[in-house]
């Protein structure tokens, strides 16, 4: 115990030195904390994604269209559980500007395909039973403030009503909800026949397949069988995982998420080698002082473990603050910014491997004054200081 | 000794001193050059990605796409609509006819170099009118695609970021096969980021009948966009709007400009740990040279000589450490290849590009932390009472 005052005591000997070494830790796992979880985001649609998923998509490109009549062909392959098909819709509401994303689905199939998806059972008899209905993800129900019942109109980017112009009526009939909050749930779905029906271009095209497979481990057989099927016509497919497909996704966006998550990292390493060296002085100063605690008896190992613990002590002070602000910031940007970035969340391993490095930092910065301390010679102690 | 003669030589007197403090010194410079760093990555990708698409756009080129659709990749125009377009009023002609480009393009799959995974590349058709239509359009390599043929050209930004394009060989998009017969360059803007071939060709294998998706007309010098407007709007049979190609493109360059808040965001934050970073050297500086201070102030030395020594030790450590991030970010990312999805869907191949004028804001916010950190402990400096820092002054 008395060690531990004097630990505080050495700790808080110079109050502003205390206060700017803090801030500097904490600057540093406020960008580490927010930044990891920027990058979770990001990569959310690859780890929610189901083993036994797999999309197909039209060889040339997944924008390209794929016949109607594929819907069938794929679900009478062997080893398919279920398959489901979306449109892309080009959604927006009001504003151009503000996008919602928007699909054409077949409402008897996609949320058994998507089965992470959670409705009530009345909800998904109302929609499936009105036409004009669409369920709203979670995430985009609360970022629009849309209630189940509120009549919204949604406009397309892409294509026109039949009866002219580019804005659909719809009814909130559903707010769907997932089992795991990384689950994107920041979009919404309508029903496909109603779509195909009321706009102006018509015909029977789906925009890509999803499917279930009855087992992971035949993922690759039945994606082959399906490219083969379809081999040598006028819409070829290339079917993946969905984890594949998401993956591809988002290298898309490209090596500039990996150019900015380097320099980032690169900065916060650097943050914690600049305080590093100052923990390390602060400690070197006192050469004389722990020369007097040696005289007075405490054995080395002891103020060997208290200039560690003072060095721990001061990297989880400054570092927790950090990580509970980031906490907070990710927490307060995750609604603002949930029309981009859905899953925000900082999660535990976040907090844990922020954990990891505060507890290596104050290890690194205190291990180095803390072995000349147990080495130190009480005369040359005192001659230094 | 006048004022700035004392201040001169404090000032060289606390730079002497530096090597004796190594150690923290270079702590300050590491921070601010951090800092800067990362302020001039974020920055150069958006510069970089805003250039290669402001660039492309023309000032005498209209640009037209159905109203409302924002980008190319929703739009679509149909033969008759091209037709009744190439009437507007201020359209240039060469001979008898107007020149207009009808252009589509459909999305293709490529392999990105950096990861080796599939990424949007678009298939553009358009036909020799079209080609003429972009400043600084050159052959680099091979000839241009025959037209009524399965021959493509390839942009340099194509070559230089996915596999499999190069000059001779062959490419399969889904059940079509391409030649590339060609590679050409526009100055290192974003059509560089295309594959080229005949409009007519794209038509009838990816079943497009005779629709196009957008429409560039070059205008004559005097022509007037509000007269062309005016008559897109007196035709109900158009359902296109126009805009100068320029204004097109700076849009869509301004797609990536959240990057750069992002940047100023990140780095505004991590000034603050490099500020107290920068606020501990100063300090400890301060506490090392007072006694130094101490006699100055005894031997008549002025209370500004002591803050303007301080100071300027500080604005030099985080000037030297702002230059340092500057070069270091100049030399690692100027330059650097990067690509990403942009406004119509595909992949916009682009350099970072850092700007005098950006190095000039990473050197401000370098200034910024220096006079911040130098400001407290200057004033400490020139504040202390001379006996007290005889006494030991910390």
């Amino acid at each position: 115990m008395k060690d531990l005052y004097l630990v505080y005591k050495n700790l808080t000997r110079k109050k502003m030195r205390l206060f700017l070494t803090s801030l500097a830790i904490f600057v540093a796992f406020l960008i580490f904390g927010a930044v990891t979880a920027l990058q979770g985001a990001l990569n959310s649609g690859i780890e929610m994604s189901a083993d036994n998923r797999l999309v197909v998509v039209h060889k040339t490109n997944f924008t390209n269209p794929l016949p109607y009549a594929y819907v069938n062909k794929v679900q009478n392959i062997d080893g398919v559980h279920q398959v489901t098909h979306a449109n892309w819709f080009g959604g927006y509401y009001q504003e151009p500007a503000n996008q919602v994303i928007t699909m054409a689905v077949d409402p008897d199939t996609y949320f058994d395909v998507y089965s992470e998806l959670v409705v009530s059972p009345e909800q998904m008899a109302a929609w499936k039973a009105n036409r004009a209905g669409v369920m709203v993800g979670e995430r985009l129900a609360k970022v629009n403030n849309w209630k189940v019942g509120d009549q919204i109109p949604i406009s397309s980017n892409i294509f026109s009503k039949k009866e002219g112009g580019h804005t659909w009526e719809l009814k909130v009939e559903g707010i769907f909800g997932a089992t795991d909050p990384q689950v994107d749930t920041g979009y919404m779905v309508f029903h496909y026949k109603y779509f195909m029906e009321t706009q102006s271009w018509g015909g029977d095209n789906v925009g890509w397949l999803v499917l279930t497979t009855d087992d992971p481990a035949i993922n690759e057989q039945v994606a082959k069988a399906i490219d083969e099927t379809f081999a040598n016509s006028q819409a070829e497919t290339d079917t993946s995982t969905e984890k594949a497909f998401n993956k591809a996704f988002i290298e898309q966006i490209g090596n500039i998420g990996l150019i900015i998550f380097g320099v980032v990292f690169m900065a916060f390493f650097t943050i914690l080698v600049v305080v590093g060296n100052t923990m390390v002085l602060a400690i070197r100063e006192r050469t004389a002082e722990i020369a007097v605690l040696k005289t007075l008896g405490f054995s080395s190992p002891r103020i060997f473990r208290m200039i560690l613990a003072e060095s721990c002590l001061l990297s989880f002070l400054g570092g927790l603050l950090g990580l509970g602000a980031a906490y907070l910031a990710v927490d307060g940007a995750s609604e603002f910014l949930a029309r981009f970035l859905p899953n925000l969340v900082l999660d535990g391993s976040i907090a844990l491997q922020a954990l990891g490095y505060m507890l290596l930092l104050g290890l690194v910065t205190g291990i180095v004054p803390a072995i000349s301390a147990l080495r130190l010679n009480i005369i040359s102690g005192f001659s230094k200081g | 000794m006048s004022i700035f003669s004392q201040s001169w030589a404090v000032i060289v007197m606390n730079i002497r001193s530096l090597p004796r403090r190594l150690w923290m010194s270079l702590a300050m410079v590491l921070a601010s050059a951090v800092v800067v760093a990362v302020l001039l990555a974020f920055l150069a990708m958006a510069k970089g990605f805003e250039v290669t698409l402001q660039s492309a756009g023309a000032k005498d080129v209209a640009f037209f796409l159905r109203t409302g659709s924002a980008a190319e990749l929703n739009s679509s125009v149909t033969r008759d609509q091209v037709n009744l377009i190439a009437e507007a009023p201020g359209i240039a002609r060469s001979g008898n006819s107007p020149i207009v480009s009808p252009e589509l393009y459909v999305i293709v799959d490529g392999i990105k170099k950096s990861s080796l995974t599939e990424a949007n590349i678009p298939l553009r058709g358009l036909d020799p009118q079209g080609v003429e239509l972009r400043q600084n359009f050159t052959l680099v390599a091979g000839r241009m695609f025959a037209p009524g043929t399965d021959e493509l050209i390839v942009g340099e930004g194509i070559l230089r970021e996915f596999n499999g394009f190069d000059l001779g060989s062959e490419v399969r998009f889904g059940k079509y096969k391409w030649k590339v017969v060609g590679v050409f360059s526009t100055g290192g803007n974003v059509f560089e980021s295309e594959l080229w071939a005949d409009a007519k060709v794209i038509q009838s294998l990816y079943n497009r009948g005779s629709t196009y998706q957008s429409v560039r007309a070059k205008l004559t010098p005097d022509a007037d966009l509000e007269a062309i407007k005016a008559y897109l709007e007196n035709d109900p049979r158009i359902t296109q709007e126009v805009q100068t190609e320029e204004a097109y493109f700076a849009a869509q360059g301004k797609s990536l400009s959240y990057m750069a808040i992002f940047g100023r965001v990140i780095s505004s934050v991590m000034a603050f740990g490099a500020l107290a970073g920068a606020l501990n050297t100063m300090y400890t500086s301060v506490a090392d040279r007072a006694k130094e201070i101490a006699t100055l102030r005894a031997i008549g030395f002025s209370h500004f000589s002591a803050f303007v020594g301080t100071m300027a030790e500080a604005l030099v450590l985080a000037l030297i450490g702002g230059i340092v991030g500057a070069l270091s970010a100049f030399a690692l990312f100027d330059g650097m290849n990067a690509s990403t999805l942009g406004g119509s869907f595909t992949q916009v191949v682009f350099s970072f590009e850092m700007s005098p004028e950006l190095v000039l804001q990473g050197v401000y916010l370098s200034l910024i932390i220096g006079f911040v950190s130098g400001f407290f402990p200057a004033w400490r400096a020139a504040s202390v009472p001379v006996a007290v820092a005889f006494q030991g002054g910390r």
